[in-house]
């Protein structure tokens, strides 16, 4: 049945991009000559008011908030120990995913990390197949930008906007940060990363001392720089599919309308299920690198040389 | 640097409208569905943890009590049969014991009744001997005419007696 119906979806925003696609060379002649999705989200509003801020992608991510709250609240909205088909699939959705976490994390930080990690799968995910639908980057509107004389689409996809991967990235990296200092403390953290490790003792340990200073060196410079490979990651996967599917819709151009709708249809439809998949893939890759990096940041060194002892 | 940063549209307004957008929903969610729905589970995993202990307690509980059941049972067809012995064996001295009580008291109402018999008989006989040695003498008075002495009441008495016993 969820099958049929993203299928159903599939085949809806396909015919309805596919109609836009041959409106879209005069739209984006005007808004720089881009072939392909615009890499930069346009503002809605004229202006340098608070609502210069809400780009067509911030739009969309209020929009993707309000989905998910929406449901959430109805699957809550009456918590029964017998549930009903909404807060039995948010519990299915849950329990999923805190296993997964558990699994990765351990039973003791799951709980700390569990509401990021969950929130950003489910997130990222509904936001990737919300960029999907018909009219999400197809339907343009008017006197739009800093001058009030530009057009940008009125919808598009929130993750297709690196803005927002990279605030997803930032605010990941923040409640990492917490979690790790929570469990380590700030001199474990700094022992953690700097520290000898391997159960070292003695002379070795001593002597090994500059390494694993130049090595904990490099794990800050890699931790600066995980927000930028994570948001790239997402961004450059959703950035892409887009205009993978912006490319099938106008690949063929005949000069016969018919012919060239046909096409843009058909060729199309894999894409848009490889879309679907990959829209959940980056958000369960986008959530799972997270875990992995919580659970590297917490793992106290003897449970490290234990783990080696076994 | 700024210049590929400006083309892929990035600046910082932009990316804090999106970090509120974002921190919204993972604020909202963490307190709003998934602590409740985690603490549900839980909930619902002790529930379940401790209905499988019940179960688990009231299937031992219930072969306890099946294994006292068959031993008292077993307790109870012994003791039964035992009292049933016992019954019986009661039973059989009673009734041997009545029996015995029973026969004595016929034996003694037989004697009773013989020694009645043999009084009524020798009552009866002397009444008789009586009536007879009477009509003997008064038989004999009015065939002789004579008046008898007591030596003739005592003879004819003896005589007449000795008659009757004889025959």
């Amino acid at each position: 049945m969820l099958a049929d119906s993203v299928f159903l979806t599939s085949i809806i925003s396909v015919l309805s991009d596919a109609a836009a696609a041959h409106g879209e060379g005069a739209h984006e002649g005007g808004h720089g000559g881009h072939h392909g999705v615009d890499p930069d989200a346009k503002g809605l509003f004229a202006g340098d008011g608070v609502l210069s801020y809400i780009t067509n992608s911030v739009l969309v991510g209020l929009i993707v908030v309000g989905l998910i709250l929406w449901f959430v609240r109805g699957a809550m909205k009456k918590v029964e120990s017998v549930p009903g088909k909404q807060q039995n699939f948010l519990e299915l959705v849950v329990e999923f995913l805190y296993k997964q976490v558990e699994n990765i994390v351990g039973p003791k930080i799951a709980p700390q990390a569990f509401p990021l990690l969950a929130t950003i799968f489910i997130f990222v995910t509904v936001a990737n197949w919300f960029g999907l639908l018909p009219g999400v980057g197809s339907i343009f509107v008017l006197g739009v930008g800093p001058d009030g004389h530009g057009q940008a689409p009125l919808l598009r996809p929130a993750t297709a906007d690196m803005n927002m991967t990279i605030g997803i990235a930032l605010i990941s990296l923040v409640v990492w940060f917490v979690i790790t200092i929570k469990e380590l403390g700030v001199g474990g953290f700094i022992n953690h990363t700097f520290g000898p490790k391997g159960g070292l003792k003695g002379a070795m340990k001593y002597g090994l001392m500059p390494i694993f200073i130049v090595v904990g060196v490099i794990e800050v410079i890699s931790i600066i720089f995980r927000p930028m490979t994570l948001s790239l990651r997402l961004y450059g996967n959703v950035f892409a599919g887009e205009n993978l599917l912006h490319t099938m819709a106008t690949l063929v151009q005949t000069g016969n309308a018919a012919v060239d709708f046909i096409c843009s249809v058909l060729l199309r439809i894999p894409f848009f299920l490889l879309e679907i998949l990959v829209g959940v893939l980056q958000g369960m890759v986008f959530a799972l690198l997270n875990a992995v990096f919580i659970k590297l940041s917490t793992t106290h060194d003897e449970e490290h040389g234990e783990e080696g002892h076994h | 640097m700024l210049e590929i940063l400006h083309k892929l549209g990035i600046n910082t307004p932009d990316i804090i409208a999106q970090m509120l957008v974002f921190g919204i929903v993972y604020l909202i969610l963490s307190k709003y569905a998934f602590g409740p729905v985690t603490a549900l589970l839980e909930e619902r995993r002790r529930r379940i943890a401790e209905g499988e202990d019940n179960l688990k307690k009231i299937r031992e509980n219930l072969a306890a009590a099946e294994a006292t059941a068959e031993e008292v049972k077993a307790k109870a067809n012994a003791e039964a049969d035992r009292m049933i012995k016992e019954a019986r064996e009661t039973a059989a001295a009673a009734g041997e014991s009545e029996r015995q009580k029973a026969a004595a008291e016929a034996n003694t109402i037989i004697t009773k009744a013989r020694e009645g018999s043999e009084q009524e008989r020798a009552r009866i006989l002397g009444e008789l001997k009586r009536d007879f040695g009477r009509l003997v003498l008064d038989a004999t008075a009015r065939a002789t005419g004579k008046v008898l002495t007591p030596e003739d009441h005592a003879r004819l008495n003896t005589e007449a007696l000795s008659q009757i016993t004889n025959n």
